[in-house]
């Protein structure tokens, strides 16, 4: 069958038949925003070229792809609907926070040297205050803390070791405010004879993406890319551990940006859990674990559930003996990336994450692990529970290896 | 990434069929995209609505079975189907369950102001079937586009209102925005101060089949001590929240018994070895995955999921490349009248009793593939009102017949 | 009930809605009859081109020239019923360039306004247009909306004091003497009965005018060519594209609103009333088309029409297209004896009011009256309002819409509604873009019954309406039924035969 001859084109293919309307968490709280049918393929019959961005309410998409998970044809509707928020933007003008929301990477450095001063400030309620009324950030919001040394300075103290070599692309959050992460991904790993090697990394872009900057965010690919190829080609494996970072390489630096060379990185790049599921598989992954007679709540993030490779950390989770799993029946936590830290979406954020909550309530667990650090804010803000990466629970059941 | 079993295709035959292999201890892979059907048409689980209500679902089905050996149904027998039906009920324990009034077909009402034959009911929509003996009346929302109480009422021969939840009446509400604040108890509050201001002598309410995704007996329990008379849900357009909740309770039940839930995808190719199949792709682009397993259940539906596609001249199954039973072309698929039965219908993939695909000789053609779902020949099952009935047997019966090779 | 007016106009098409505005500016009331709803011929089954005339201008200079001059006029007096979209007449390798250089200069001797565009000017412009073509020529073609046309003509007609009766049906025309007395009709939804006393009669019916004129015995000689069109979801051009030679089958691109039309074909029809588009048809459409617009091929179709284009043979023979598609205006006092009889057909869309010109004026000439036209310089109230895609598009979220494919708002029906006279479904789905989007009114004609029971505006059972339009809407849709659209109807025969089981 001649598949060049099938309808190409996405308003061709949405149907009409409004499953996307049914999972999109944004259209579930709030009017304001008129779902995934009307703003992807339905407005783009509408979309003129030439014409002017009409579209004010695009950029309460927060992005999360569910829709297009439950679209039954094929309809990539959240690119759409990102297409039509970078062109809206582009147009009316992005404010000072939305590039300072997306920048972040140009001070975290400075932020973590300084880090007493930068968490007093970020706390402080007057500053705060003046955040909320100058730029917009709600006031409502946590900012997340700094912390020094950096995960990329703790890993130049820290003695290799290990037969094979991996990659590491670590993001910028777990190297300036949850460096635990990067260390507990590194001793996994090594406890599983690997070297871990971190290639030369600057932000995904992945926030900038998210704000319909695809300049930006082509940028940002454009550095990474080249010193993530050299890696690859040197016979190097890479891992993420920040499922967003992890998407936005994989997925969108080839897709949405076109950057040369991103398709032969996306190959030998993988998710932590299903590199280690990959070795599972293989009878290679050697750890004992411990009891560790805890309850566990899992939460699948947006980002991963896009990713279409299943849920490898339940996989890995459930080995660990006498630990009681639940995976939540929730989808989006509502923080979007920046999406809930500015002040006219904080209210969306937490209506969406207020199901989430109620989820978490119900299974009454003693820690929460997802693994992506947008999730993990989220759920510390809605709930106040201990909120880890799934990776710090593998490395709490680690036997400990013998001298 | 090796399986016992491969299930492709995530509506409610890919769910049965994981769920069954799931519970016979076998590492299973269930993969797709969207939501199959069950929240586009799904509400009820419609058995074989041919069979009127005055006679049981057993004897008729029986001789169903016995003159239509070609249907999904004649392949699966009775005795595998009231199995399959048992599975299935056994992921709604009280108090959301699914029962037949009688151990037959009833008659429930529509969001047209029509009645429609079905087998297992919801427990939030049982009572509507007493409709036509008990006074009604019938609560809309404005703003909730596809409900009109009014025009129910008018058909129905019975009273109907219609509620405001919002200061602004131009404010739309999909299904899903109501569903989720039907599970708050402002709303419900509310609601149940309305309707207790206009009811008069009716005994039932009949609402929008929006009572909740997560908690429909918990929302409708509520308002019925609210209100003091009994509700019912009545089904509409899409999207489907009953549909959507036995998704959902699918979904939680199979992760939680180790299914591997790979949902969003398609698959997008199948590797063949001789009469076997190896393995499946994925392609999410620019990587590809690759999954193996022993056996593959191909559950991908007719054509809104993809599972059949056609153009003027042929139908064809694109990912297996089963041979599709039909004749002629485009021009003879239809019938002049939307209302005909269309003969397109009625093309699927032929298979053996077993459900495994077969050749023009009635051979299988594969060791390892299956086939459920609607994508089998054979059956017309929006005319015979008989989806989800075919969904749920055939589901089952080939993760059985899988398994046990 | 007995009626006795002075001008009697049959038909309601965009011809006769012309006269009757024309007379009705002119202080001549006038009574018009249709048996339909307005546009019930080829006013409302054609591609909505809004002619340069560039189309014709190498066959039939004269009917070109008469376009582009009431294409100038129009631009004026209905600018919110016209899209100005241009068009372009592209060259591809197999078209012969002579042609081309005749084309524009003939364009330039009727002063149609055409310039020569390079390829790559060409596909910078409209970047779905084939790879391979030469060039194109720009004229200024566009896109016209004919039910926007007419019913704003009615409007206007009613309001300086012309009288409409639509879905009434002449049962029998009396003559006395040598003139026309009276005709007898039936409202075929109310059942009244009217006996209608007139002094003059114009048979406006277009495509039925022999049909008409044979219940007293005459004939003109209209010749019936069916023309064929497709759908397509989406928009392809924002300009109209035509094929630069001579007027053949399937080379012309019509955007409307949201979506293309293609078209057309020419047949030769015996039936006015049951005819349907051919498969035969739909495969040379989607070929020609599609050399022009290589997606075409592949893409989702959600429509196919057909429409009977009258056309006047005045004795000659020969192929459809060679007949010309200038218009007939006949005095049956001369050709007939019958001196109070007018039949006017032919002719385009694109030249109504010509058309109505010419005939109000051979009427004035009849009724000795000298009053002149002025329908070429009095605008059509509404001219001022803006319309547009993206003003539709900006209004999401603001306010609850029915149809969510054409963003069609439930206020916007309402105000339909409540203007009243309207008798069937198919009179509100002609006075909105309710149901012309990629589902055809599965979903809105849903939503539009609940509305009107809201308003309590229903008399009968609602479902027999709504399966009547299920059925019409079919005959749309099985022409064009894979691909994508067979999903789409898989959908629908799921929600109305297996949820409502209707």
């Amino acid at each position: 069958m001649n598949q060049k001859t099938w309808p190409k084109t996405n308003a061709d293919v949405c149907i009409r038949c409004a499953n996307c309307m049914a999972v999109c968490p944004v259209s579930r709280v709030t009017p304001l925003f008129p779902g995934p049918k009307h703003a992807g393929p339905g407005a783009e019959r509408f979309r003129k070229p030439g014409d002017p961005s009409v579209d004010k309410w695009i950029d309460l998409c927060i992005g999360c792809h569910l829709c297009d998970l439950a679209c039954s044809s094929g309809v990539p509707i959240s690119e759409l609907n990102l297409m039509a928020k970078a062109k809206y933007l582009d147009e009316k003008g992005r404010p000072l926070r939305d590039w300072l929301l997306t920048h972040t990477y140009l001070f975290s450095r400075m932020a973590s040297f300084l880090s007493i001063i930068t968490n007093f400030l970020l706390m402080n309620r007057m500053v705060k205050w003046l955040a909320d009324h100058l730029l917009d950030i709600d006031k409502r919001r946590e900012l997340p803390a700094y912390q020094s040394p950096t995960f990329r300075q703790w890993f130049r103290e820290h003695p290799p070791k290990g037969e094979r070599k991996v990659a590491y692309f670590y993001g910028c959050y777990i190297n300036t405010n949850e460096v635990e992460v990067g260390k507990a991904m590194v001793q996994v790993l090594e406890a599983n004879g690997f070297e871990v090697f971190l290639p030369p990394q600057e932000c995904c872009g992945l926030p900038m993406l998210g704000n319909g900057d695809f300049k930006g965010a082509r940028e940002m690919g454009l550095k990474n890319v080249p010193s993530l190829l050299e890696t690859i080609r040197s016979g190097t494996e890479m891992i993420y551990s920040s499922t967003s970072c992890g998407h936005m390489i994989r997925h969108e630096y080839n897709r949405l940006l076109n950057i040369p060379g991103s398709e032969e990185v996306a190959e030998h790049l993988f998710d932590l859990f299903e590199f280690l599921k990959n070795l599972n598989e293989k009878g290679d992954l050697k750890v004992q674990f411990i009891e560790l007679p805890i309850k566990v709540a899992y939460f699948a993030p947006c980002h991963l559930r896009s990713l279409g490779i299943g849920l490898p950390a339940l996989e890995i989770l459930r080995l660990i003996p006498r630990l009681e799993i639940e995976n939540i029946e929730a989808d989006c936590c509502g923080l979007g990336g920046t999406f809930g830290f500015k002040r006219e979406k904080y209210e969306i954020s937490q209506e969406i994450g207020k199901d989430l909550k109620e989820a978490i309530d119900k299974l009454k667990p003693d820690v929460v692990l997802t693994d992506c650090e947008g999730c993990r804010m989220q759920i510390r803000h809605l709930t106040g529970l201990n909120v880890l990466h799934p990776i710090q629970i593998l490395r709490k059941a680690l036997k400990e290896p013998a001298g | 990434m090796h399986y016992d079993l491969i299930v492709i295709g995530m509506g409610l035959s890919g769910l049965m069929a994981a769920k069954t292999a799931a519970e016979m201890g076998k590492k299973v892979l269930i993969i797709g995209k969207g939501l199959g059907t069950l929240s586009i048409f799904s509400n009820t689980i419609d058995l074989l609505g041919t069979i009127p209500p005055t006679m049981k679902m057993k004897d008729g089905l029986s001789q169903w079975v016995h003159d239509h050996p070609e249907h999904p149904y004649g392949k699966v027998g009775l005795e595998k189907i009231e199995e399959a039906l048992s599975s299935f009920n056994s992921f709604f324990p009280p108090p959301y369950t699914f029962q037949s009034k009688n151990d037959a077909n009833s008659l429930v009402p529509t969001g047209a102001g029509t009645f429609r034959l079905t087998y297992l009911i919801p427990s939030t929509m049982m009572k509507g079937i007493n409709l036509k003996e008990k006074k009604t009346l019938i609560i809309g929302f404005e703003g909730y586009k596809d409900f009109y109480a009014r025009r129910l009422a008018d058909l129905l021969n019975c009273r109907g209102i219609t509620l405001s939840l919002s200061e602004n009446p131009q404010t739309e509400m999909t299904a899903a925005a109501l569903a989720r604040r039907m599970e708050k108890p402002s709303l419900r509050d509310f609601i149940g101060a309305e309707v207790k201001k206009e009811i008069r002598d009716e005994e039932l309410i009949g609402f929008p089949a929006v009572l909740g995704v997560n908690d429909p007996m918990g929302v409708r329990k509520d308002i019925e001590k609210k209100i003091g008379a009994s509700i019912f849900e009545i089904p509409g357009l899409p999207p489907s929240i009953p549909g959507m909740r036995i998704f959902n309770r699918f979904k939680a039940k199979l992760i939680q018994k180790g299914g591997n839930f790979l949902s969003g995808y398609s698959v997008s190719k199948a590797i063949p070895r001789k009469n076997h199949f190896e393995k499946i792709e994925v392609f999410h682009p620019p990587v590809t995955n690759s999954y193996s397993a022993d056996h593959f259940i191909l559950a991908t539906g007719r054509f809104i999921g993809g599972g059949l596609l056609a153009d003027r001249e042929r139908i064809v199954e694109p990912l297996f490349n089963l041979p599709v039973s039909y004749i002629g072309s485009q021009e003879e698929w239809f019938g002049k009248s939307f209302f005909a039965q269309h003969s397109i219908h009625g093309y699927g993939i032929l298979t053996d009793a077993s459900l495994r695909p077969i050749d023009e000789n009635g051979k299988p053609i594969f060791e390892n593939v299956w086939v459920a779902g609607t994508i089998l020949s054979g059956h017309h099952c929006v005319n015979e009102k008989s989806r989800e009935g075919i969904e749920i047997t055939t589901g089952y019966w080939t993760a059985r017949n899988a398994m046990k090779l | 009930m007995n009626l006795k007016t002075e001008v009697l106009i049959i038909g309601g098409g965009a011809t006769g809605v012309g006269i009757a505005r024309d007379l009705s500016l002119r202080g001549i009331p006038s009574l018009l009859i249709e048996k339909g709803d307005f546009l019930s011929g080829a006013s409302g089954r054609n591609h909505g081109l809004f002619h340069s005339g560039a189309r014709y201008v190498v066959s039939d200079p004269e009917a070109a020239r008469e376009c582009i001059t009431e294409n100038r006029i129009l631009r004026k007096i209905v600018p919110h019923c016209i899209e100005e979209t241009d068009g372009l007449f592209v060259s591809l390798p197999e078209d012969d360039l002579d042609f081309r250089d005749r084309f524009i200069q003939a364009c330039q001797e009727i002063t149609i306004p055409a310039h020569l565009l390079s390829r790559d000017e060409t596909l910078s412009l409209e970047p779905e247009l084939h790879p391979d073509l030469l060039s194109s020529v720009k004229v200024p073609d566009g896109a016209i909306d004919p039910f926007e046309l007419v019913l704003g003509n009615a409007k206007d007609a009613e309001d300086h004091g012309a009288k409409f009766l639509l879905h009434t049906e002449i049962t029998s025309l009396l003559l006395e003497g040598n003139r026309i007395k009276s005709v007898l009709a039936k409202d075929l939804v109310g059942g009244d009965e009217y006996s209608i006393e007139t002094s003059y009669l114009i048979n406006a019916t277009g495509a039925w005018a022999d049909h008409f004129l044979k219940r007293i015995g005459l004939r003109i000689g209209v010749a019936l060519s069916k023309g064929s069109m497709l759908i397509t979801n989406q928009r392809f051009t924002q300009r109209v594209i035509n094929r630069c030679r001579p007027p053949s089958d399937g080379d012309i691109i019509v955007p409307n609103h949201t979506v293309s039309i293609l078209g057309t074909t020419s047949v030769r029809s015996e039936e006015v009333e049951q005819f349907e588009i051919t498969p035969e048809e739909i495969t040379l459409l989607i070929k020609e088309t599609s050399r022009m617009i290589p997606a075409i091929e592949g893409c989702r179709f959600i429509r196919a029409y057909a429409g009977i284009r009258p056309l006047f043979q005045s004795g000659e023979k020969g192929d459809d297209r060679a007949i010309s598609r200038g218009f007939a205006l006949i005095d049956h006092g001369k050709r007939d004896g019958i001196k109070n009889l007018i039949t006017i057909t032919g002719g385009k869309l694109v030249t109504y009011r010509l058309m109505a010109e010419k005939t109000s004026d051979l009427l004035c000439q009849k009724m000795g009256v000298d009053v002149s036209c002025t329908t070429h310089i009095k605008p059509l109230p509404g001219a001022e309002k803006s319309s547009g895609l993206k003003n539709r598009l900006a209004a999401i979220g603001q306010e609850e819409t029915l149809c969510d494919c054409e963003l069609v708002q439930k206020a916007e029906v309402e105000a339909v509604l409540k203007e009243g006279k309207l008798k069937n479904l198919q009179d509100i789905l002609h006075r909105t873009r309710l149901a012309k989007g990629t589902c055809q009114g599965a979903f809105c004609v849903y939503r539009l019954l609940g509305v009107l029971h809201d308003l309590g505006m229903v008399k009968v059972d609602s479902n027999k309406v709504l399966k009547g339009f299920l059925e019409e809407r079919w005959k749309g849709i099985r022409p064009v039924l894979w691909g994508s659209a067979l999903k789409e109807e898989e959908l629908i025969e799921g929600i109305y035969k297996g949820i409502f089981n209707l």
